[in-house]
């Protein structure tokens, strides 16, 4: 009877399975659970099942538990932020004490207030290099031990109000909003509507970690970059009004190297427009239709359709609203703007 | 309206200049970089996305001896550029002073409807539609050896030929059978 039970090993299995081989080294590394010589032991360059083989023999060895395994996966996931689907909440109404809570006290007041809410769970909270705190709960319940293979990951910014989770579901989203809430000293959260595969990509796009562009009276700086002619014979006519198109496309999603955002979705609950068909205005029932906007940089594509000219300038804020708030999911109704997630649709 | 005319203004000596019209500036400008190369001629290059022109520029500007419209067949919105600009040339500039140069006429996203559409609008107008392909240098460089044939012609550099006379050979005509459904 080893000390690696069935969760541990399908944990590492998939694990091993999930992580290329050549990281694997630095991430076993990184975990420090295994001797210089259980290193030296590993051929990198075996099957992806001797490796799990070896690793299984090693983990019995050095009396490793599944909570070990959990570490090793939530180094794994940390160094890899990209590969999941993450879920912005953001906390609403600070507490006076809410901008002082630092890390220690927020590890401490999170993980007793979630096992008061819950039986059987299993907490990991780590501080990462760049100020994010990572936690991974392994959720249980009164009757059963906490379930290693579909951990939650948490990833808050102190001092923000912004949290980001991979799949809650709606049995555990409530009890993880009280721990958080009672532990970032705010007094409610909510969902902020924004989502997506790369984390690194919705923090900066929220946290606004990339080139701003403001309105000015005199862009004398752009008219010099504009300036890619590259002969005196060829000369661009509407140089102005292409300068122009750059200069709001910018102001409205930001210069250089935009946050890689993939998707951004419109569900519309609007009356129907289009006076060639008489059956689908007269009804009074919202015409109901769902659209999504898919790029490999969606920012990119945007801001390049706006300079390009083949969406009109200004911007209509439908569009400047995904980095202006932060938010890639829209409920777009025919009454005014509404509560937060609700936007006025355009005028054509 | 301000329109744009072909002999308001002087010819420069041993001078060409063409105006390159398309709605999404990238072929236009590798075209460009091509057509000043030329060494028997000074070829001038304007380049444009729509018209008409900015009027700013009305007095800085040469004669214009030939008007390119580009067209890529897969966007719809080109071509309703390019149709949309035909109206702010004087009429005088359609006597084989305009030509059409489609791209993309190959690409499985390009409808046949749209390259029957441009062959139309070529041939009502009397001009030459020339087909280039524009993502290879040789692309590049045959297309650029087209339009210089004919810009020549058109700024007066070429003894006995007239833009009005070659355009009479070289302007599109449709195929009888235009209009019938196409195998596919």
């Amino acid at each position: 009877m080893g000390s690696m039970d069935n969760t541990a090993k399908r944990l590492l299995q998939r694990l091993v399975r999930r992580i290329p081989s050549q990281m694997l080294k630095t991430t076993l590394d990184k975990w420090s659970r295994l001797t210089a010589a259980q290193r030296q032991s590993m051929d990198y360059a075996e099957s992806k099942w001797a490796l799990t083989e070896k690793l299984l023999a090693i983990c019995e060895e050095n009396e490793l538990t599944v909570k070990h395994i959990a570490e090793l996966e939530m180094i794994h996931v940390i160094e890899n932020p990209n590969l999941g689907m993450w879920y912005v909440f953001q906390l609403m109404d600070p507490q006076d004490d809410a901008h002082s809570v630092e890390l220690t006290q927020f590890k401490e007041q999170f993980k007793s207030h979630l096992s008061e809410l819950i039986r059987h769970v299993s907490i990991k909270i780590k501080k990462h290099t760049d100020e994010a705190v990572w936690i991974r709960i392994a959720w249980g319940d009164t009757f059963s031990r906490p379930n290693h293979l579909k951990p939650t990951y948490v990833v808050h910014y102190l001092q923000t109000p912004y949290v980001f989770l991979t799949s809650p579901t709606s049995k555990q989203k409530p009890l993880l909003s009280q721990a958080l809430v009672l532990s970032t000293r705010y007094q409610a959260i909510k969902d902020a509507n924004l989502s997506g595969r790369k984390l690194t990509a919705i923090r900066d796009l929220l946290m606004k970690q990339y080139l701003q562009v403001f309105p000015t009276k005199f862009p004398s700086p752009l008219a010099e970059r504009n300036c890619v002619v590259s002969n005196l014979h060829i000369e661009k006519e509407q140089a102005g009004s292409a300068a122009n198109r750059h200069q709001m496309a910018c102001e409205a999603f930001g210069d250089g190297i935009l946050p890689q955002l993939q998707s951004a979705v419109y569900k519309l609950e609007t009356k129907f427009r289009d006076h060639t068909n008489k059956t689908m205005t007269e009804r009074d029932e919202p015409f109901k239709c769902v659209v999504k906007f898919a790029s490999t940089n969606l920012l990119e594509s945007l801001r390049h359709s706006a300079s390009s000219g083949v969406t009109s300038t200004p911007v209509t804020p439908l569009l400047s609203s995904v980095p202006l708030k932060g938010k890639n999911y829209f409920v777009i109704t025919d009454n005014g703007p509404g509560p937060s997630s609700q936007m006025k649709p355009s005028q054509k | 309206m301000s329109l744009l005319k072909p002999f308001s203004k002087l010819p420069g000596l041993n001078t060409a200049n063409i105006l390159l019209v398309e709605s999404e500036e990238q072929f236009q400008q590798s075209l460009a970089d091509a057509l000043v190369e030329e060494t028997s001629v000074t070829v001038n290059v304007r380049l444009a996305k729509s018209l008409p022109l900015p009027m700013e520029n009305d007095e800085s500007r040469p004669r214009i001896d030939l008007v390119v419209f580009i067209i890529n067949l897969t966007s719809e919105l080109s071509f309703q550029s390019a149709e949309a600009s035909l109206k702010y040339l004087d009429p005088g500039y359609f006597l084989g002073k305009v030509c059409f140069m489609v791209t993309n006429a190959r690409n499985a996203s390009s409808p046949a409807e749209r390259l029957d559409a441009v062959r139309k609008l070529a041939s009502s107008l009397h001009c030459p539609l020339l087909f280039a392909e524009d993502q290879t240098p040789d692309g590049v460089a045959s297309a650029t050896e087209r339009l210089l044939t004919i810009l020549k012609v058109a700024a007066g550099l070429v003894p006995i030929a007239t833009a009005l006379y070659v355009s009479n050979l070289t302007r599109c005509t449709l195929p009888l059978d235009i209009d019938q459904p196409s195998f596919d």
